[in-house]
């Protein structure tokens, strides 16, 4: 029997996916309107990420419009093999990071006192209701950060270690960190 | 490997997490302009002169960061506590804006009103800097100072680099 639904499902993911297709195109030949509807198709999930990794709403946007910027410019080096999807999400996080480090890299070289103010929040807001989101922006920066990528973006430690400039066991350890803080945010601190 | 409890509840949040996020103002204004000047710039014919200007800049804020730089570094490489940290990131920010504005001077501002924006910011860092006289190590208000300097610069940046033009 025919799945009418999965059918329509199906259709409808590859009209999208042709339809993004001919956008890419189109903005590669240095079309502004096509790279525009691009924009517009993939805007919100380049903020979560970006909101994700930063944990700053202005910091996540300007970040953003820095991603599509550069984006513009890369644009010409996508060759289709991978899903595009894929391959924003990747040029999202190197940029990212990349912006947060030329905006932040003095301060926390100079004076390490990031790694403090998550447990300050922490003892004023402890609460098993929170969503998800709220307790990602609650983690420490490289916790956060290492969460993100391998948690929610799929990357292996070893590509978020060389993403990151940090070792690998490092990678591991703040992904364990993480995960022990949403441990006990989510209430399960006694086990 | 069984999952525990925690596991399994991390998992279902991971998996119902919303994979988008509306930003809050219109973020392709910005970037279209941003586009648009890169685009302008490298079609202008005085493509030569703009890089001689852009190196001059370039050797000028090189320069000034050394001479000014220079006496901190061997109070920096300490390890800096109290009052002492709070003096060493205050001069270290009036260096970093010093070299912005020089950076940025003669260029035309985005808006009327940001030296106004930055006296603000200027009054909360002073605030900032009173509670420390306090309590020095407090890490919290370092932090705010830390942020407060941020958007300074931050500030500085955006009213005369187009691509952050918030619109």
């Amino acid at each position: 029997m025919i799945d009418a639904h999965a059918s329509v499902v199906d259709a409808s993911e590859a009209f999208l996916q042709a339809k993004e297709k001919a956008l890419i195109q189109t903005a590669q030949k240095g079309d502004r309107q096509a790279y525009h509807a691009l924009y517009e198709m993939h805007v919100k999930r380049v903020y979560a990420l970006c909101y994700r990794l930063t944990s700053d709403q202005a910091l996540a946007e300007d970040a953003t419009q820095e991603v599509f910027i550069q984006l513009w410019r890369k644009l010409g080096n996508f060759d289709g093999k991978s899903r595009f999807t894929t391959w924003l999400h990747s040029v999202t996080a190197n940029v990212t990071v990349s912006y947060m480090r030329k905006q932040r890299g003095w301060f926390q070289r100079m004076f390490n006192i990031e790694e403090s103010v998550a447990e300050f929040e922490l003892a004023e807001s402890s609460s098993a209701e929170v969503d998800l989101e709220s307790y990602i922006v609650r983690l420490p920066e490289r916790a956060r950060m290492v969460f993100v990528l391998h948690a929610i973006e799929g990357y292996r430690h070893e590509e978020i270690a060389d993403m990151l400039n940090i070792a690998l066991g490092t990678s591991k350890s703040q992904f364990h960190r993480a995960k022990q803080l949403m441990k006990e945010w989510m209430g399960y601190g006694d086990e | 490997m069984v999952m525990n409890k925690f596991e399994q509840e991390l998992q279902q949040k991971l998996d119902s997490l919303s994979r988008e996020k509306q930003p809050q103002r219109d973020l392709w204004k910005g970037i279209e302009l941003s586009l648009e000047t890169n685009t302008t710039e490298r079609a202008a014919s005085g493509f030569q002169t703009k890089h001689l200007a852009m190196a001059a800049t370039v050797v000028l804020v090189a320069t000034l960061s050394w001479f000014t730089l220079k006496p901190m570094r061997p109070e920096t490489q300490q390890n800096l506590t109290g009052q002492s940290l709070v003096q060493a990131l205050s001069n270290q920010h009036q260096q970093q804006m010093n070299a912005l504005l020089v950076k940025f001077e003669g260029q035309p501002a985005m808006t009327q009103n940001w030296k106004q924006q930055l006296q603000e910011l200027d009054s909360a860092a002073s605030a900032i800097k009173a509670a420390l006289e306090e309590d020095p190590n407090n890490t919290a208000l370092l932090k705010m100072l830390q942020n407060v300097y941020q958007q300074q610069m931050m500030l500085v940046e955006r009213v005369h680099a187009p691509k952050w033009q918030k619109i």
